[in-house]
């Protein structure tokens, strides 16, 4: 095997690395998020929306960077921020089963600060269970499954089910394209349905 | 022109307490219109459920305050409820490529107590909330093979409640 090859393999492990560590990071996965999402961003940025302080903000931004998973674009003053894009796909050893780690997974994570259901919801199954759970998410959303399903197959309560689908629902949508299914508001014929004023 | 309102499990979890502004716009949805929206059982014991890792949902309070009720128990002696618990069984099976015997009997229950009051003739026309789009789209097309097509609509509890806040606000 040559040198090049040997050092791009180095790069994957790398990946993978930074990668589980921004699963284990909230705050991290919060801002890496963030980061995907705007497109690029100034550590004033960072500051004013997600709320940081100066001193954590920079230091959140710089291992980020150290890690690999965001690159400075403007090395002008002030400095801008992208995230790289991550999709990390991880096979099992059969090869019968794999696994994609997308930006979604590290978003629904970066929702533990957040939220208090995803954050429960890690704390009883793991950030696994939650990469479990967000499939889920998304297959419902395309009407796919129902949170009853997903109960029984986890086995878990249809409450905590459906609690968990829709706290990862806002990221879904964010992530993937899908049509929302069902009538609204419009569509009920009742009394003021569509005109709705102050009970 | 009568309609009827079944809830599903999601609705409830989506309104959050009575604290909150979506809670208050769908309470007041309800009392604006005179809607009383009717759970099947096994929506009611899904919400009512001792769970220590979720937080109580405030369905009791909605029903103390008269806008939710809880239905009596489905008349499997009527054949087109069967029919109907039997077809959406096979819907959200197939939606899920699973066997029909895997499917939990409650995603078919409120597809199947729409049916038996338009068959009863008690409504003539039913709303379905529900926030699990297979038991909605499930429950439409289940519904029109049955000649119930018009009748029925699956209304997306998220895009009601978004829909009610931004009007009360």
């Amino acid at each position: 095997m040559s040198r090049t090859s040997n050092r791009a393999d180095g790069d994957i492990v790398r990946d993978f690395l930074s990668v589980a560590d921004l699963l284990e990071e909230p705050q991290l996965a919060q801002l890496y998020a963030y980061l995907a999402r705007e497109g690029e961003a100034t550590v004033q940025d960072v500051m004013d929306d997600l709320e940081l302080a100066q001193g954590t903000a920079y230091s959140y931004v710089n291992r980020l960077v150290d890690a690999g998973v965001v690159d400075v674009t403007d090395d002008g003053q002030p400095r801008r921020y992208a995230a790289r894009p991550i999709d990390l796909t991880v096979t099992t050893a059969a090869g019968d089963r794999e696994y994609t780690i997308t930006p979604a997974l590290i978003d629904a994570v970066g929702h533990r600060e957040t939220d208090a259901d995803i954050d429960t919801y890690i704390e009883r199954h793991g950030v696994a269970g939650l990469a479990t759970a967000l499939t889920y998410a998304v297959a419902r959303e395309r009407g796919e499954v129902t949170h009853r399903l997903m109960a029984e197959d986890l086995d878990i309560s249809p409450l905590a089910a459906e609690m968990i689908l829709q706290a990862l629902r806002p990221v879904v949508h964010e992530h993937y394209d899908i049509e929302e299914g069902g009538a609204s508001l419009d569509e009920v014929n009742v009394g003021d349905g569509d005109t709705v004023d102050d009970a | 022109m009568s309609a009827f309102h079944i809830a599903d499990t999601g609705l409830f979890v989506a309104m959050g307490q009575p604290s909150n502004s979506r809670y208050q716009a769908v309470r007041g949805f309800a009392r604006r219109n005179d809607v009383t929206f009717v759970l099947p059982e096994r929506v009611y014991e899904e919400l009512t459920v001792d769970d220590p890792d979720v937080e109580d949902v405030p369905v009791d309070t909605a029903i103390d305050e008269g806008w939710a009720t809880v239905a009596a128990p489905l008349e499997f002696s009527e054949p087109v409820v069967s029919r109907v618990m039997d077809g959406i069984q096979r819907y959200i099976a197939n939606a899920d490529d699973r066997p029909a015997d895997e499917v939990e009997r409650a995603d078919a229950a409120l597809a199947a107590l729409a049916a038996q009051h338009l068959s009863a003739g008690t409504a003539t026309e039913v709303y379905i909330y529900t926030t699990d789009i297979a038991a909605g789209e499930g429950a439409e097309t289940v519904l029109a093979s049955e000649g119930y097509g018009d009748s029925v609509t699956f209304v997306n509890g998220f895009r009601l409640i978004e829909d009610l806040v931004a009007g009360d606000s």
